[in-house]
């Protein structure tokens, strides 16, 4: 409880303390880390890898983008237009890519992107192939843009590791991972596979949407070929599977070191964002051969630290402790 | 007429497409491992051919195919021994489709690094613009070689994989790798030899595409995704599914260029994912 209120108090503050350019840089950060979180989700706890998941960050944009020119409001305002079009769009694609296991969910993935990206740029509605500026951005108050922006992602980060933290402590995050872990024992005590791997799938999807809605309104400008970047799923897949897959600090972990070394390789050192991805690439490599849960597992093994933590103990075998009137309270 | 020749050119350009979804379909089937890195693998062997052109302007970049191919099948060897194999009795199946991703993000950069990111091609003089006409159809002698090619291969990939000790002990291998070993079969050692095997037949499929396109360190990505929908269209581990599957795939992609010239490879996704719903199982369904 007093961590979360120094963290909010953090967040509140820092505005006032960092100039504008770490700001941004913060801002970014924050949303990389919300948008990791959430590929996690799916990747860590529901067992799907998805290689298209930029499809939902680029649905939670364009919705943003073009509901406030519609609307003629803030963007702000219509913020939460962006997770409820990415969620319904997974909503619809899950029944046909549920079928579909493994690496064949992956690529399947990476194709719907791949089509919505090509109609995307053939739609001279949305601007086509050269994209659109954010229409309301007159609305916008630009004395406090880059603050609040900072706010939202710093918010927006808060709550989904809260929300994940208590959803993986509840029976649905405890279904989730035993279908992770073993499916078919988990069908065998009822746990409801399809539909514990649909929720992550919608809460993941418009996470990462309104994520998305929130990078491209900084930018106030947005175009296909960024926003349906297959490196979006690059930069979450390198930070969870870095930091540690299926655990909630590992994204943590790795957005520090991602952020980190890219400050290092194209600033210091002079190296092109190419070298960058090679460097991270190595790195991701590396770490899933020699420790394939990730850094944050093999670190919390070794040094006995617990931060959020979801892991539970087994509950102890009744063996002997039961006395001869305990016994009928439990049948009673 | 014009659409007789569509089709036509659409069929010769699916032998092509069936190249780069065998070496994929391949390793699947010995190994299930779905190798992400094989489109940049691909990318990577053209960019060799013109490089090796480049040094030798006189000789036939065709001829540049076997020295190409030789590499192609050293880098899967060492690629399977140091890398994949770490990971391919992981019990986890996401584990190679990771590694290999990460495999092909680091590819795919390196070559940006070393090469630019400019459009190449790989130039082979009259033999690319050469065609015949049959009646009054105008069939290209290279798409028509390369067909011939693919299919020839197809052929001596089922011979080898049926009636050689190798094929046997990669089939047996691929049933069973447990049981194999007590009869002294190293299972990572014949891993070795199929991935080898594998990026030898992608280089073949690489280089004639860069003959025919033109490429950036960027195309990997499209012909990963073009290999998977041969397999997946064809049916898992079926050759000839895979060469029905890119001759699908290629009729798909000129017929849509024709109604639509930007359209790229809209048209070959789009058919690719209908099929999902309709037979996920894929047009044929049969076993290495």
């Amino acid at each position: 409880m007093a961590s979360t209120i120094v963290l909010v108090a953090l967040i509140a503050g820092a505005p006032f303390v960092l100039n504008e350019g770490f700001l941004r840089l913060a801002t970014e950060c924050l949303l990389l880390l919300t948008m990791a979180q959430m590929w996690n989700l799916l990747a860590g706890y529901a067992g799907l890898v998805s290689l298209g998941h930029q499809v939902f960050i680029a649905f939670g944009a364009y919705a943003l983008f073009l509901t406030s020119g519609w609307l003629e409001v803030t963007p702000i305002w219509v913020l939460p237009v962006a997770p409820l079009v990415a969620g319904a769009v997974a909503a619809i694609i899950a029944f046909p890519l549920f079928r579909l296991r493994d690496a064949y969910f992956s690529i399947a993935m990476w194709v719907f992107a791949e089509i919505i990206g090509a109609f995307t740029m053939k739609s001279q509605e949305v601007g086509g192939t050269s994209g659109m500026p954010l229409a309301t951005s007159k609305l916008i108050n630009f004395d406090w843009f880059e603050p609040t922006m900072f706010w939202l992602a710093g918010g927006l980060t808060l709550v989904t590791i809260a929300a994940l933290y208590k959803m993986m402590t509840s029976s649905f995050g405890l279904g989730l991972m035993s279908v992770r872990d073993n499916d078919l024992a988990a069908m065998s005590v009822g746990v409801d596979v399809r539909h514990n791997r649909f929720i992550a799938f919608v809460l993941s999807a418009a996470g990462c949407g309104l994520a998305g809605a929130l990078s491209f309104m900084g930018n106030l400008f947005i175009a296909p070929l960024a926003a349906f970047d297959v490196n979006w799923s690059v930069y979450m897949m390198f930070i969870v599977i870095i930091g540690g897959i299926g655990t909630l600090e590992g994204p943590i972990l790795g957005v520090i070191i991602f952020f980190g070394l890219r400050e290092l390789m194209t600033g210091p050192l002079g190296l092109s964002g190419g070298w960058y991805l090679v460097g991270l690439g190595i790195i991701a490599v590396v770490v899933m051969i020699v420790a394939p849960r990730g850094i944050w597992p093999a670190l919390r093994d070794r040094l006995g630290v617990r931060l959020l933590d979801v892991h539970r103990a087994a509950p102890r075998p009744a063996t002997a402790t039961i006395l001869p009137g305990a016994s009928e309270r439990v049948t009673g | 007429m014009i659409w007789v020749e569509t089709l036509i050119n659409g069929a010769l350009l699916g032998g092509l497409y069936a190249l780069l979804g065998i070496g994929l379909a391949l390793v699947f089937g010995v190994m299930r491992v779905v190798n992400i890195a094989h489109g940049e693998f691909m990318v990577l062997s053209a960019f060799c051919a013109v490089l090796l052109s480049n040094l030798f302007p006189q000789v036939s970049p065709l001829l540049m195919l076997i020295p190409v191919i030789a590499l192609s099948f050293a880098v899967g060897w060492l690629y399977q021994a140091v890398i994949v194999n770490r990971v391919v009795t992981s019990p986890d199946p996401l584990s190679p489709l990771l590694l290999t991703f990460g495999v092909s993000v680091i590819l795919r950069n390196v070559t940006v690094e070393v090469f630019g990111a400019d459009v190449r091609s790989l130039q082979v003089g009259e033999l690319s613009r050469a065609s015949l006409e049959i009646a009054g159809l105008n069939i290209g002698i290279m798409p028509l070689l390369t067909l011939v090619l693919a299919a020839l291969l197809f052929m001596a990939l089922q011979l080898v994989l049926r009636h050689t000790e190798f094929g046997r002990i990669v089939r047996a291998t691929a049933d069973r790798r447990d049981i194999v070993r007590l009869s002294g079969v190293k299972p990572d050692r014949v891993y070795n030899y199929v991935m080898g095997l594998s990026l030898a037949l992608g280089a073949i499929g690489g280089v004639l595409l860069a003959v025919r396109s033109s490429f950036t360190p960027f195309s990997g990505a499209e012909r990963l995704l073009i290999a998977f929908e041969v397999v997946v269209l064809g049916g898992l581990g079926s050759f000839w599914g895979a060469l029905l599957g890119g001759i699908a795939l290629g009729m798909a992609q000129l017929i849509g260029l024709k109604i639509d010239p930007n359209a790229g490879l809209l048209y070959a996704h789009l058919l690719f994912f209908i099929m999902l719903l309709i037979r996920p199982s894929g047009l044929v369904s049969s076993r290495v």
